[in-house]
């Protein structure tokens, strides 16, 4: 009852992927982490690969990966934003600039724009607690958010 | 004496919460004011259980690892902060626990109110059975009601859920009926992780995991599959886990809750695994691997945890039947009728053709007792020793070489003994299909460190399968077995790497060193036999490096050794290495066949063969006839008789015209089907006794309805010589168990049988057999279960032979020169078929095509090379005609690199696909087990079943019509 | 002397400058010092934790470094106007920045070179005293590291404040083929950002630190496990450790003794769990990142199943110093049990944000208002939030509380990872209570079940309470829940979640008032 992995190009990349950690001691996290900067997701083909190359069953990876929030089931937009809502910056009015960009952005939490431009996302912490409110666009890090940093994120997401 | 089943109530083992620990060193603490002394490491709710304090638990069963997660059975230790988990905290020395004070209540209840607050009940709905763990401790808290309400987030509904909020949104999950036998409910799972973990630390299989995290947590089979597409092998070791109803087996959510139950055994494998049988109203509700079962330990496999339904299937036969000629149908008629005509036949015919015109043939699916009887029935019946069992086409190489070598037929180990083994060798054998539960125990072994080296043609589960990663795997040509064994022994000595110690003082020097000259020859070099073989020299010098330089060396071995024209050699060539490597005589070593049937290893002891008395006895020694002519009162004949290829033969030339068969089914199982079916077609009166119209009744003149494993009392004897109490739990459908009906059958020709329970017939066999002297029912009532030999010297059995010196006395080594199978591969037939078995079918599917079982494999198919598919034009799914120089018949491809390009494969559980008709009639050289795993085929398209096998088919439907049913038909 | 020698300008390259336009900043310096032909070097150093002051660029001049800040793009092309590479005056001048009253207030043992260096220099690491620790330990034997460790009073980082000798020495007493260090550096608490200003500005202290360790225990084998949130920190720790490796620090023979001792880098995947010891080396094992149970401890059976030293980043990076200056020295420092300095993190609604290194037993008060200078928005303080999402609110009332870990726990508080988060008279507290729950429900690891279902119905509760349904019953549910929760959750995420949601309740009742009451008050 093995569901062999077919030879796709996504098995194909994958493998690619694999071989280049495999050795690693418990190599399965960073093969994932790199499975997501190849495809920008983890495609489910892609497990059934993994799981067949690190003699693990189908059923341990999928927990796996469905355990953390990193990995995603589908592409993302073209930009990520992440915003921070945890304590620091709530206590500089992080809930007003979700309101504030979810409202520009015409989405909420969790949901990518219908132009596919891009998804947002909250986070908790990014360790820029004494210049909150923060967010993280594409992985660049800004702080003490404004309406002035929104009108520039939202460009920028736009263009 | 009368033994008779008595079990008016549900047997209740005690889960102690936590696995036993084996330390030494003994710890004494106070729980609850009771003092308790339990070995270090245990955990303090293993050890409040064993001060007979129960803590109330969840997550923790006493088959896993604690894991702490329920935090039901928190306790508190004087002198510590907090409240720790019972079962992941273990005793220290003078500890003084309270497992019930005021704070304990309130976290139990909370805890207890949350997860209702998640439950069905919570609901005030019924769910399950309203009998499991988890409503027994929502009952023991004092769970008065869900504060919590329902309007909040569930698992349970499907509508008004509310939005998850940062991960993924899976709440509600439908339940899950895929799996024939049971149902996942995902709304009353508590995630409490046991399915997870038992499917990982007991089963090895991995197939269940939890997904995401936080409340969105659930567990979920595969890649969040339906079960039965998933990686389950539907072992039942979940459902046996889950203290909800999440998990649970269909014929109690159906039926109820059982009632009453009986420890019995299982009557598939040879691992015996022992199960309570658990009944309401006189029907099987459900089967338990029992935790006391020293086989299995309280695990077990899809087929007998669940495939028991052909005990109740409409296809049984219930009635006594006869008829004149197997081209008339057949007419049901009563027990006397039956059994007066099937004497004044055999009668007739020894009278007519002489005293060895007739015969019997034993089962190894019957119990010691029935098999005993029909042995007697023959010597002291018939007057003849022409008896044989179905052992003589799977297991007698094992008999054979083994007793050479070592001087008993059987197995070296227990089971257990695999717990203390660093490197195992699977040759010719895939336990993880065959012997599912053994392989279990293996795997859990080899995920703790043990190497692994497979010697198979195919690469089977063993050889890599999650978690399972075999360090050499030897992908040898069918039929070279030998020569890569000697190979291996050539390495062995040559690189100096055998226990010369050990052969010195154990076995005799002079024949070791005879063999070791021969073993170190050039031409049994693996670089030499590479070229037979197809194996990698390197594999083959490194496998032979680490069995023997490796610590604990266990050789497990199948029907891939035995069923070869060089079976018993091969068996002798194991059993060389085993004694060059000094690997035989504690635990975690030895060499060990993994018996098919359930009970091979008991109808060989039973004196199932035309040459051997019970214990393999020589029927040529006075002494041992002596025993037995003075009890039975005969003269018993001192040659051997005739084997079951030698009473075909001899029915083709005449001269052998009617035979007793119980329980087996020749002309499915033996090989050369059509030379099978000449010879009973040959004879006047066959009769079979079976449990349903088997291919061989096709030839059968009377047929006489057998009782299953459920409906008789008995013992049956496993792979590792463990004699298991099988005990009855309903009654014969079909009037007698089939000591009985033998029985009546010995009384019509006229013998003086009396036995009222079979513990009588074991009686008779202790007082006759030497290495059986002390069994009897009342031991096995009181110990559970004994390997044999049991008597004074080894009161309790002997789990572990040949450990102060082999039985023969020295050990003894033996040449095994390689010589190739008659059965070669030509242009007309390039390939070599081997065959095998899967999981969830058994042999020749008697049984399990007769239960649910066939949703996991509804059809034999051939595994072929995608190479030599492509050669040939075929593709996944085609017919395929697949034909020997013997016959031919057609199946359906599977496509799969799992066998090595020249080397095909399938299985045998279907009559449709006849897989015999294709084998050969070459056999072993010594016992004439037939050469099954090796037949020279060419595979071509096809479009669909041959001439014979629509021919066949035909004249089965003919030889199956019952008069009456035509009648009331017409 | 050429003055161009003096010229080098150092521009944070710490996430936080980052985040507050350092790039823009470095960027425009460099097109200015291009255009106007000045041969001058570039430093991206760390930060030296003012972050009001970020970004703050500083020159060296003949006089010693200079700080100008906060820069901003703009302001570039006026500094140089002014001739700020010599010290020129300008209004962003803050003179020589170990004078700025917040960093010259500190004791700056792990910081010391935090905002000084050139991060991913070993040289620089050198000639700031870096490595000095690791020689010494090298000519040392195992157990006397261990008791130097022990004397030093050094307790862990990450929160639990247990003391790090007593943890290396269950490892080196513990025999096995294989040991690991394994960093946590899965700083997840909000208002916590030490972790990664050192990892971002003086990686070569942590590097040589869990060097330390490996000799101490046995260990050949480090790991840095940080969390994926923290990209810069990833790289530089990267570009530190192959530095480290080629330099002989890592590899087959540490600083050419016998020892061998590498490390690698290792990046989570967004999980604040996996902060969790048990979790973390779960995770680090490929696994579900759920929490073990304990015992068996880390110590014996961690990574893979081996003995494992696993220590906080700044437990780790605090360990050169002992080792240099000896236990008696670090131990100097402190009150009572909490020894050392530790770095408090400064975060939310505060005028001056930022990582203050000094000795424990500061008082709340005196880090909140003199320190941080009072809210960023000038309003009142209401609550300060100490020791990140699982830690307790805390009044004005409180603010007397010294820190250090014996009295915060004895105010149903902790300090944890040492971050506080200020918060304005604004601020709800029943709000904040709730996003206790909720976090703790996005975050719980789902493995037992006080959190896994309690943090759910916890939120539900509490919006229940917000709405005004039945107030009194949800609040007597909610601190039975909180009950349950602190003493049966297998770890810290579940256990102390009921430390922010029991001190609003406590401490802020009149925001648990029923909705219409709430209303009609204000």
């Amino acid at each position: 009852m093995s569901l062999q992995p077919a030879s796709t190009e996504i098995a194909a990349r994958t493998a690619a992927v694999i071989s280049t950690m495999k050795d690693l001691e418990g190599p399965l996290l960073p093969i994932l982490h790199g499975v997501q900067e190849e495809f920008g997701y983890v495609p489910q083909e892609a497990l059934l690969v993994i799981a067949d190359a690190l003699n693990l069953s189908r059923a341990e990876v999928h927990g796996v990966a469905t355990f953390y929030h990193d990995y995603r089931k589908q592409p993302a937009g073209r930009h990520v934003l992440k915003l921070c809502q945890a304590e620091a910056c709530q206590s500089m009015g992080s809930d007003a600039i979700a309101a504030k960009v979810k409202q520009a952005l015409g989405i909420g939490f969790h949901e990518t724009a219908r132009d596919n431009s891009v998804t947002l996302e909250p986070v908790y912490c990014l360790g820029l607690c004494a210049c909150a409110p923060s967010a993280m666009l594409d992985g660049q890090v800004i702080g003490r958010l404004d309406d002035e940093a929104i009108d520039e994120i939202v460009a920028e997401v736009r263009r | 004496m009368n033994i008779k089943a008595d079990f008016p109530t549900l047997i209740q083992e005690t889960d102690y919460g936590t696995p036993e620990s084996t330390a030494e060193k003994q710890v004494t603490l106070t729980v609850d004011g009771r003092s308790v002394t339990v070995p270090e490491g245990t955990s303090i709710m293993r050890a409040a259980m064993e001060g007979g304090v129960e803590i109330p638990k969840l997550c923790a069963t006493d088959m896993l690892d604690s894991f702490g997660s329920c935090r039901i059975c928190l306790v508190e230790i004087e002198g510590r902060n907090g409240t720790p988990a019972s079962c992941t905290t273990p005793v220290g020395e003078g500890m003084i626990v309270h497992t019930q004070t005021d704070r304990l209540d309130a976290i139990r209840r909370g805890v207890m109110e949350l997860y209702v607050s998640d439950h069905p009940t919570g609901w005030n709905e019924k769910a399950g059975t309203g009998a499991s763990e988890f409503d027994a401790v929502a009952k023991s808290v004092g769970l008065a009601e869900n504060r919590y309400g329902v309007e909040g987030r569930n698992h349970v509904h499907e509508d008004g859920v509310a939005p998850g909020h940062g991960s993924l949104a899976v709440d509600y999950i439908a339940r899950d009926e895929s799996n024939p036998y049971f149902s996942y409910d995902p709304a009353q799972c508590i995630v409490c992780s046991r399915c997870v973990r038992a499917c990982e630390e007991v089963q090895g299989t991995f197939a269940l995991t939890i997904e995401g995290r936080g409340f969105e947590s659930r567990m979920v089979a595969g890649m969040h599959e339906d079960f039965i597409t998933s990686e389950c092998v539907s072992c039942g070791a979940c459902v046996q886990a889950c203290p909800t109803d999440a998990l649970r087996e269909k014929t109690v959510l159906e039926k109820g809750m059982p009632e009453r139950s009986a420890v019995t055994t299982c009557a598939y494998c040879g691992v015996g695994c022992s199960f309570k049988a658990e009944v309401k109203d006189d029907e099987v509700i459900r089967m338990m691997p029992y935790k006391d079962g020293k086989a299995n330990h309280g695990h077990s496999c899809v087929k007998g945890r669940f495939a028991y339904g052909y005990a109740t299937h409409k296809d049984r036969i219930l009635s006594p039947m006869i008829r004149e000629k197997i081209t008339d149908p057949w007419r049901e008629v009563s027990w006397e009728e039956a059994i007066a005509y099937t004497a004044n036949e055999f009668r007739r015919i020894q009278y007519q053709y002489g005293r060895a015109a007739v015969g019997g043939i034993t089962s190894s699916r019957c119990t010691n007792e029935e098999t005993y009887l029909v042995q007697k029935l023959v010597r002291q019946g018939f007057l003849n020793n022409n008896v044989d069992t179905c052992a003589r086409v799977c297991h007698s190489p094992t008999g054979y070489g083994l007793g050479q070598t070592y001087g008993t037929s059987a197995g070296t180990q227990d089971f257990d003994s695999v717990e203390f083994t660093d490197v195992a060798v699977i040759i010719g054998a895939n336990p993880a299909s065959a012997h599912p539960v053994f392989a279990s125990r293996l795997k859990k072994r080899l995920r703790q460190g043990a190497k692994l080296i497979v010697l198979d043609p195919r690469r089977t589960e063993m050889v890599k399968s999650a978690h399972v990663e075999a360090a050499y795997h030897l992908p040898l040509k069918p039929g070279t077995n030998v020569a890569v064994l000697t190979s291996l022994a050539h390495v062995i000595v040559t690189e100096g790497l055998f226990d010369e110690a050990f052969i010195r003082e154990r076995c005799d020097w002079a024949e070791f060193q005879d063999w070791a000259s021969f073993v170190a020859m050039p031409e049994n070099s693996p670089e030499a036999v590479s070229k037979l073989t197809g194996v990698d020299p390197e594999l083959v010098r490194g496998a032979a490096r680490l069995y023997a330089k490796g610590g604990n060396g266990a050789i497990y071995y199948g029907l891939g050794v035995t069923e070869h024209s060089q079976g018993s050699t091969t068996v002798m060539a194991i059993a060389n290495l085993a004694m060059a490597t000094g690997n035989i005589g504690r635990p975690g070593v030895g060499v060990n066949p993994l018996r098919g049937q359930n009970n091979v290893q008991g109808s060989c002891d039973m004196g199932s063969f035309p040459h051997e008395l019970p214990g393999y006895r020589h029927i040529s020694g006075e002494a041992v006839r002596d025993i037995y002519e003075s009890l039975w009162g005969v003269k018993l004949d001192d040659e051997p008789g005739l084997r079951i290829p030698n009473m075909l033969d001899a029915a083709v030339d005449g001269s052998f015209k009617g035979i007793y068969i119980q329980g087996e089914d020749i002309l499915q199982s033996d090989p050369d089907t059509k030379h099978v079916a000449s010879g009973l077609a040959a004879m006047e009166c066959v009769v079979v006794h079976d449990l349903f119209l088997n291919e061989t009744a096709n030839y059968a003149h009377v047929f006489l309805p057998g009782s299953t494993f459920l409906e008789k009392d008995g013992t049956f004897t496993n792979a590792e010589r463990r004699i298991n109490m099988v005990r009855k739990v309903v009654e014969p459908k079909a009037r007698y168990a089939d000591w009985e009906a033998t029985q009546e059958l010995a009384r019509a020709i006229g013998l003086d049988w009396n036995y009222t329970h079979p513990s009588q017939i074991m009686d008779e066999i202790a007082k006759t057999t030497p290495s059986f002297a002390g069994v009897s029912f009342d031991l096995l009532d009181r110990v559970g279960s004994v390997q044999w030999p049991c008597n004074e010297k080894a009161p309790l059995g002997t789990p572990i032979m040949h450990v102060d010196g082999f039985v023969r006395g020295k050990g003894k080594f033996i040449r095994t020169e390689y010589v190739a199978t008659d059965e070669r591969t030509g242009p007309r037939y390039p390939l070599l078929l081997t065959t095998g078995r899967i999981l969830s079918q058994y042999n020749v599917g008697a049984q399990t095509r007769r239960t649910e079982n066939s949703m996991w494999h509804s059809e034999d198919r051939l595994e072929i090379h995608p190479h030599d598919a492509e050669n040939r034009g075929i593709r996944d799914g085609d017919w395929v005609r697949l034909a020997s120089r013997s016959g031919e018949t057609t199946l359906r491809a599977l496509i799969t690199d799992r066998v090595s390009p020249g080397v095909v494969y399938t299985t045998f559980h279907h009559p449709d696909t006849q897989a015999n008709v294709i084998t050969t009639d070459f056999s072993d050289w010594a016992t004439n087990c037939p050469e099954y795993k090796v037949t020279a085929v060419q595979v071509a398209p096809s479009n669909g079943p041959t001439e014979w096998q629509k021919d066949y088919n035909e004249q089965a439907r003919q030889s199956r019509r019952i008069k009456s049913h035509l009648e009331a038909a017409e | 002397m050429s003055p161009t020698i003096y010229m080098t300008i150092y521009i944070p390259g710490d996430s936080g400058a980052l985040a507050l336009g350092a790039e823009k900043v470095a960027k425009a310096t460099a097109k200015e010092l291009a255009e106007r032909g000045i041969a001058a070097k570039i430093v991206r150093n760390g930060s030296r934790g003012a972050y009001f002051l970020e970004p703050m660029v500083e020159v060296e001049t003949t006089e010693g470094r200079r700080a100008y800040g906060p820069v901003k793009a703009a302001d570039v092309k006026g500094l140089f106007d002014a001739g700020f590479l010599t010290g020129g005056q300008h209004r962003l001048a803050l003179g020589d920045p170990e004078d700025i009253p917040f960093i010259a207030k500190q004791t700056r043992l792990t910081f010391a070179r935090c905002g000084i260096t050139d991060p991913v220099s070993l040289e620089d690491y050198e000639a700031h005293g870096g490595l000095d620790g690791l020689r010494k330990a090298v000519a040392m034997a195992p157990l006397d590291i261990v008791k130097q460790v022990t004397e030093s009073g050094l307790r862990g980082r990450g929160g639990a404040g247990f003391p790090t000798g007593i943890k290396w020495k269950t490892v080196l007493d513990t025999t096995a083929d294989r040991k690991y260090i394994v960093c946590n550096a899965d700083e997840g608490d909000s208002a916590t950002f030490a972790d990664r200003m050192i990892m971002e500005g003086d990686p070569f202290v942590l590097i040589e630190g869990m060097t330390i360790a490996g000799i101490a225990t046995g260990a050949t084998k480090g790991f840095v496990y940080i969390r994926s949130e923290y990209p810069h920190a990833v790289a530089t720790m990267n570009k530190a450790v192959e530095v480290a490796r080629k330099a002989g620090v890592l590899g087959a023979t540490v600083l050419g003794s016998p020892n061998a001792f590498d490390i690698e880098i290792r990046v989570g995947a967004g999980a604040y769990v996996c902060g969790e010891e048990t979790s973390l080396l779960n995770s680090l094992e490929g696994k579900r990142g759920v929490v073990r149970a304990k015992p068996p401890l880390p110590a014996i059976q961690g990574l893979f199943g081996k003995p494992t030293v696993i220590n906080n980043v700044i437990s780790l990076a605090s360990v050169p110093i002992i080792m240099d200056k000896g236990a008696v020295f670090y131990k100097d420092f402190g009150m009572g049990r909490s020894r050392g300095t530790i770095p408090i993190q400064i975060a939310g609604n505060v005028k001056h944000g930022g990582l203050f290194e000094i000795a424990f037993g500061l008082s709340l008060g005196e880090i909140v208002d003199e320190i941080g200078g009072g809210t960023r928005s000038g309003r009142p303080v209401k609550a300060v939030q100490v020791g990140g999402p699982l830690g307790a609110y805390f009044p004005r009332e409180l603010f007397d509380t010294p820190f250090d870990y014996e009295e915060f726990a004895k105010r149903d508080g902790l300090i944890g990872h040492a971050g506080i988060t200020v918060f304005d008279d604004t601020a709800d507290m029943l709000k904040q209570a709730r996003f206790a729950m909720e976090f703790c429900a996005i975050e719980s690891c789902g493995k037992c079940t006080p959190c896994r279902i309690g943090s759910t119905r916890g939120m539900e509760v509490i919006d229940r309470l917000a709405a005004g349904i039945e107030p009194e019953k949800s609040l007597a549910l909610v601190t039975d829940l909180c009950n349950t929760m602190k003493f049966g959750s297998l770890c810290a995420l579940g256990g102390f979640t009921p430390y922010p949601v029991m001190s609003a309740i406590t401490h802020f009742p009149e925001d648990f008032k029923p909705a219409p009451a709430r209303v009609a008050a204000e």
